[in-house]
């Protein structure tokens, strides 16, 4: 397995292929179908902003391999507006797709952990971490 | 994840037990184990895997093509999953805003709370009930112990939380006036000048204030922009618009008032409302003058309290016993 | 409740047709057609209630507001074609003295 692929994400068809990767390597991490599932979820959601907000951007997966446990990095850059305030689209009811996208309190609450760094035109860099329990 | 174990189970006895005997039993528990889930705030993706793993189970030789369709439920379900759970946290916030508003709702009430007078010579009843949690009417008598009692009502626009911040400031100016000079006309000029400054452009008051003079029995008043009262002849048996121009508070930085002056003979009724009164609606009906001055004249024999009291059980009735806006009721009656 | 604002505009003349209700769920929609239009030097705004048979208090709270802005920006505002009921609200609260209102019954109420 590569330490790191990416995915570059230009248009709609993209959002397909970064969660057919980002499932393929969760397959071979050893995520069960539920996870899965939340981890192409999440892919989506991810995906998407950069297509819809940024514009262009890429997907990158990181297996990863503690003394212990294993589990999946994502992490969705982009070179976009960035996001002026972060707590406010972090903020349940705040989605911009009118409830009906996961939106990032939904990523947060299918990942394990959530981290984002956004800085007002140069971009934003969200990284997520699932672990396999 | 033990419990779900357990549950998972569970599930494959009744999902089997189900299955043979197309028993209500087991659909009355498949409904307790989505309660129990929910408690447990399991999202609808895991009901299902608990479904696959456990058709799995009781069919080893499931053929492929149901394997995968359930797999592409599961996958539709994430989202519901992710709203449902969206939908908890809002309703725990809002769990959290609503104790935070009634909070504030005792506080406003203490803040704005007044004393009913308790005067020989008149025989005064009031009542104020917000349609929501907050109060954007307010009411407050002022006894000086020289015999005169003033009365303000007055209605902010709108309800709710912003309401009943501009109602505490209109308090707390009323309260800095006290002592000053008690002519509605001056203390009207001067709140308007404080509404004016501090409040947004759309936002503004209506008030009436009047002051009884026990001694002599005059009523002096002045409205800005207030909904009219009325004054009730005892001797006529009749009912009179207290029909008084005045620009509401807070349009314009300079406005004078006019004063306005009445002797209430024995019997006479002054009565003061806010717009939650006469705007009520029954349907698409609105409720007119002659129908609130019917039901105060009905219970005319009761005091004041009273027939404040019965009007407004007639309106909650009519609204079918939800208040679209707040509303005040203030009766003052001269007994001797 | 609805209400639908219908603007057209005409040298220097803005004509706001309201139909329906103005209250607290209409009322921000109104706020946020009508107050650009106060905000031009010398620009006549009329607004036509023909077919306005509602208008609860923050509805009023919106043109206090746009009358403000007139008199802050140089424009001015006109109301027509005003209801009884509607034209009540205007008396009670003394904004007939101080705005151009023309019912369609003369003297109101």
């Amino acid at each position: 397995m590569d330490f790191q692929s990416c995915v570059n994400i230009k248009k709609e068809w993209d959002i397909v292929g970064a969660r057919q990767l980002g499932r393929d390597i969760s397959r071979k991490i050893g995520f069960g179908t539920v996870d899965q599932a939340r981890i192409a979820t999440t892919i989506s959601e991810l995906a998407r902003n950069i297509y819809l907000y940024a514009g262009t951007g890429k997907v990158c997966f990181e297996a990863l391999e503690d003394m212990n446990k294993k589990g999946i990095r994502i992490v969705a850059t982009d070179d976009g507006p960035g996001i002026q305030d972060i707590s406010q689209v972090m903020e349940d009811g705040f989605t911009t797709s009118g409830g009906l996208g996961a939106g990032l309190p939904g990523v947060k609450r299918l990942m394990d952990s959530f981290d984002i760094v956004s800085t007002e035109e140069e971009g934003t860099e969200i990284s997520v971490v699932k672990w396999l329990r | 994840m033990s419990t779900l174990k357990l549950d998972l189970e569970n599930y494959k006895e009744l999902l089997q037990e189900y299955i043979k005997t197309k028993d209500e039993q087991a659909l009355y528990q498949a409904e307790q184990f989505s309660k129990h889930s929910m408690q447990q705030n399991i999202s609808p993706e895991e009901i299902i895997n608990v479904h696959i793993q456990s058709l799995q189970e009781i069919y080893p030789d499931m053929p492929e093509y149901i394997q995968s369709s359930m797999n592409f439920l599961l996958e539709t379900m994430i989202s519901y999953g992710l709203a449902y759970q969206e939908f908890q946290t809002l309703r725990e916030k809002q769990l959290e805003l609503k104790s935070e508003i009634s909070v504030a709702a005792n506080m406003q009430k203490t803040l704005l709370s007044t004393v009913k007078p308790d005067l020989s010579d008149i025989d005064v009843g009031a009542l104020s009930v917000p349609a929501k949690q907050m109060n954007g009417d307010y009411h407050h008598f002022v006894e000086d112990g020289k015999g005169n009692l003033g009365i303000a009502v007055a209605d902010v626009i709108g309800k709710g939380v912003p309401a009943a911040l501009c109602m505490s400031m209109i308090k707390y100016s009323m309260d800095s006036f006290s002592g000053i000079r008690t002519d509605p006309s001056v203390i009207l000029g001067n709140l308007n000048r404080v509404v004016e400054r501090n409040v947004d452009a759309s936002m503004f008051i209506t008030m009436f204030y009047g002051l009884y003079n026990s001694n002599d029995h005059t009523f002096t008043y002045s409205s800005a922009g207030h909904e009219p009262g009325f004054y009730y002849y005892k001797d006529r048996d009749e009912f009179e618009e207290i029909d008084v121009p005045g620009l509401v508070l807070g349009v314009s930085p300079e406005v004078s008032y006019k004063q306005y002056e009445k002797r209430v003979e024995k019997g006479d009724m002054i009565i003061l409302l806010t717009d939650g009164v006469t705007e009520c609606r029954q349907g698409d009906r609105f409720i007119d003058q002659e129908e609130i001055l019917h039901v105060i004249k009905q219970y005319s024999h009761l005091p004041a309290q009273g027939i404040v009291d019965q009007v407004y059980k007639h309106f909650e009735r009519l609204q079918d016993f939800q208040l679209r806006d707040d509303f005040t009721l203030i009766i003052l009656r001269r007994n001797v | 409740m609805n209400l639908s604002i219908d603007v057209t505009n005409n040298e220097g003349v803005s004509n706001v047709v309201l139909t329906g209700e103005v209250d607290a769920f209409t009322a921000p929609k109104l706020k946020d057609t009508l107050l650009p239009l106060t905000k031009e030097q010398g620009h006549v705004v009329e607004v036509d209630f023909q077919d306005v048979n509602y208008m609860d208090s923050t509805g009023l709270g919106v043109f206090i507001s746009a009358l403000k802005s007139t008199k802050e920006h140089g424009a001015t505002m006109r109301l027509v074609h005003m209801q009884d009921r509607v034209y009540r609200l205007f008396k009670i609260t003394g904004l007939t003295e101080i705005m151009n209102i023309e019912s369609t019954v003369q003297g109101g109420m």
